[in-house]
């Protein structure tokens, strides 16, 4: 199976936001919660940088391992994924995770919280593949439907790539050696431990 | 022995206050990370009527079209 | 000469680059071998990097449209850290602290056995210690305590305990009530200890006869009994522990149950790590004051009980309280000029 990742190419991102709309129209997510963020980095000065981030589904993802109640689990794709009915809405996974990916319905982290939300990259939760039930919970299970993550697939710049680690680096190396320089994988050294080898 | 006993009920009752005046100041996400331009109705524009994350609460209850698959 | 070569060169690059640019638009090539940007010019070679930023900075901040400052964080790796502390050194200290009181407790009562009272400590007559205000304060921050505690340790220990033995849903549902007793016991803890503060303040500014006392072991090493007022020495521990741990984690609290209203990320981060930390060894301090006060000491559990000791047990064990109160009333052994009687 592959190993699922997501890379964002800073030197093609413009900060369109398209796919923090996309994802929040694919998975209705509601207001306040934002699994896909573009945070400009250097705004408005020389040399600025934007960067699309959600979830980066990292190796031995720091979430999982501080959740008090083990609500998460890696899929076969290594999709870090958690349960909602199982999330008791402490917000450590927030505290841990380095990309700001956890969510919370409500802001007091007292009495009723919510549950959890992040990016599922697309594939759902633990109900049944395609259930209404995964669909309120989770959003839409694309990976299940064969479709990779909608923010990748509508990137204007296709910046941003969602897929097998390995496929997408190939693309980003490919690029960066058309171009004659890269922009770096940002995050992938936290998330994965790795950085595309150039 | 009363007093051990007083003195659970009177933390329940303090316990039960602070749950309440906290609850009066939880904001849900909506509200807090909106700006004054938005115009958040829980009951059209949200994902449910009552959207709280809580997967017991039926979100869109009955307008849920299930995705084709 | 020079300038003229260079031209040439590029045009030919150019021109050997020209095919390989249009095949491109067909289907997918091979990497090509090395670069074909015609002038190796890099036009944001500028730009910021993640590299270069993260050796000036610890973590990456940018801007972000939403009203939402945390979200501005790209990355923060100290979550790595923070996850290694709570999941790699909490639980150590936590079962450390815990469960060596709980060793040192049971070596201290087969070696050294309860305290026992002695032949001449029960004179039958009565003399009251805590007044029911006092014991309604200590059992309030006593009944909150050990929900909060259980409730807190549940956030390292439960998955590691619990959990299997009663499986995910019913610790999911479990921890969803342990977390509400949590928040909200929280308060009347503080308001306790807010209580304790102003009551016990007074009896519990330390002096010198806790240097004698504690000189001396406290009685619990040899035979004798130091001299002591209303709180020996080791009750003006017991006391400063509780006051202190109980605001520092009244105080941290307070930032976990607002998260990020008054601290970032990583002050998140920190005042968790103190929050566990001083939590877990107010947790084992607290284990040797309740052994104390009920197994170790017999005679003890009635200052907090009824609130009325005997006489000569609180001659032996307070002498110097037990004399100023005499001094105060005329009739003997009794009640403080306007404590309310105990029932
Ligand atoms: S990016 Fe955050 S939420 Fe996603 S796997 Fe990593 S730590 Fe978990
Ligand atoms: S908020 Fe939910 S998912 Fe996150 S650590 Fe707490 S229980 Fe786990």
């Amino acid at each position: 199976m592959a190993r699922m990742k997501f890379i964002c190419d800073a030197e093609r991102c413009i900060e369109c936001n398209g796919c923090t709309t996309a994802c929040k129209n694919e998975h209705e997510v509601p207001w306040g919660v934002n699994r896909r963020r573009l945070v400009t980095v250097n705004d408005g000065k020389p040399g600025e940088r934007s960067v699309s981030m959600a979830c980066m589904h990292c190796t031995d993802a720091p979430c999982a391992a501080v959740c008090p109640v083990n609500c998460f689990y890696t899929t076969g794709d290594a999709v870090v994924l958690h349960s909602k009915d199982l999330c008791i809405g402490c917000g450590y996974c927030f505290y841990a995770c380095p990309f700001g990916a956890p969510q919370y319905p409500r802001v007091g982290n007292f009495g009723s919280r919510g549950k959890m939300d992040k990016c599922t990259y697309c594939s759902g939760g633990p109900e049944a593949d395609l259930s209404v039930a995964e669909y309120e919970k989770y959003g839409s299970n694309r990976l299940a439907e064969g479709k990779l993550p909608l923010c990748a697939e509508m990137c204007s710049t296709k910046a941003l790539l969602a897929g097998d680690g390995e496929v997408i680096a190939q693309i980003y190396k490919t690029r960066v050696i058309t171009r004659g320089y890269g922009s770096g994988a940002w995050g992938w050294k936290t998330a994965y431990r790795e950085t595309v080898a150039i | 022995m009363r007093v051990m006993l007083i003195s659970a009920v009177a933390a329940i009752l303090v316990a039960t206050g602070a749950a309440f005046f906290l609850g009066q100041e939880q904001r849900f996400a909506y509200q807090a990370f909106a700006t004054t331009g938005a115009r958040v109705t829980p009951s059209s524009n949200l994902v449910g009527p009552r959207w709280t994350g809580d997967p017991d609460v039926p979100s869109k209850s009955g307008q849920i079209t299930p995705p084709p698959g | 000469m020079t300038r003229l070569l260079r031209i040439a060169l590029a045009g030919l690059a150019l021109a050997l680059a020209a095919p390989a640019a249009h095949a491109q638009t067909g289907r997918d090539v091979p990497p090509p071998a090395q670069t074909q940007n015609p002038n190796g010019a890099n036009p944001t070679a500028g730009a910021v990097t993640e590299d270069q930023l993260f050796r000036e900075l610890n973590k990456l901040q940018g801007r972000i449209s939403i009203p939402d400052g945390k979200a501005a964080v790209l990355e923060q790796p100290q979550g790595r850290e923070w996850r290694a502390f709570r999941e790699s050194w909490l639980p150590w200290i936590a079962g450390v602290a815990i469960l060596g009181m709980a060793a040192l407790l049971a070596i201290f009562y087969f070696t050294r056995g309860r305290i026992r009272l002695e032949h001449g400590e029960q004179s039958g007559e009565k003399i009251l210690r805590f007044n029911s205000f006092e014991r309604f304060t200590h059992w309030m921050v006593a009944f909150c305590f050990i929900v909060l505690a259980i409730s807190g340790l549940n956030y390292i220990l439960g998955k590691r305990l619990l959990m299997p033995l009663i499986g995910p849903d019913a610790f999911a549902a479990w921890s969803q009530w342990a977390k509400y007793a949590h928040n909200f016991l929280a308060w009347p803890f503080t308001l306790g200890i807010l209580f304790m503060a102003l009551v016990w303040l007074r009896d519990n500014i330390p002096n010198r006869i806790d240097v004698q006392w504690i000189r001396q072991g406290g009685g619990f090493l040899g035979d004798g009994h130091p001299h002591a007022e209303r709180f020996n020495a080791g009750q003006k521990i017991v006391f400063w522990t509780v006051i202190l741990g109980g605001f520092a984690m009244f105080g941290t609290g307070l930032l976990l149950l607002f998260p990020f209203s008054a601290a970032d990320i990583n002050g998140m981060q920190l005042s968790q790590v103190t929050h566990a930390t001083i939590g877990v060894l107010l947790t084992a301090a607290i284990l040797a004051h309740i052994y104390i006060g009920t197994l170790g000491m017999e005679g003890a559990y009635d200052a907090m009980g009824s609130g009325q000791v005997d006489l000569a047990w609180a001659r032996t064990h307070h002498d110097l309280w037990v004399e100023k109160e005499q001094a105060k009333t005329a009739s003997g052994p009794q009640l403080r000029p306007r404590a309310t009687p105990a029932e």
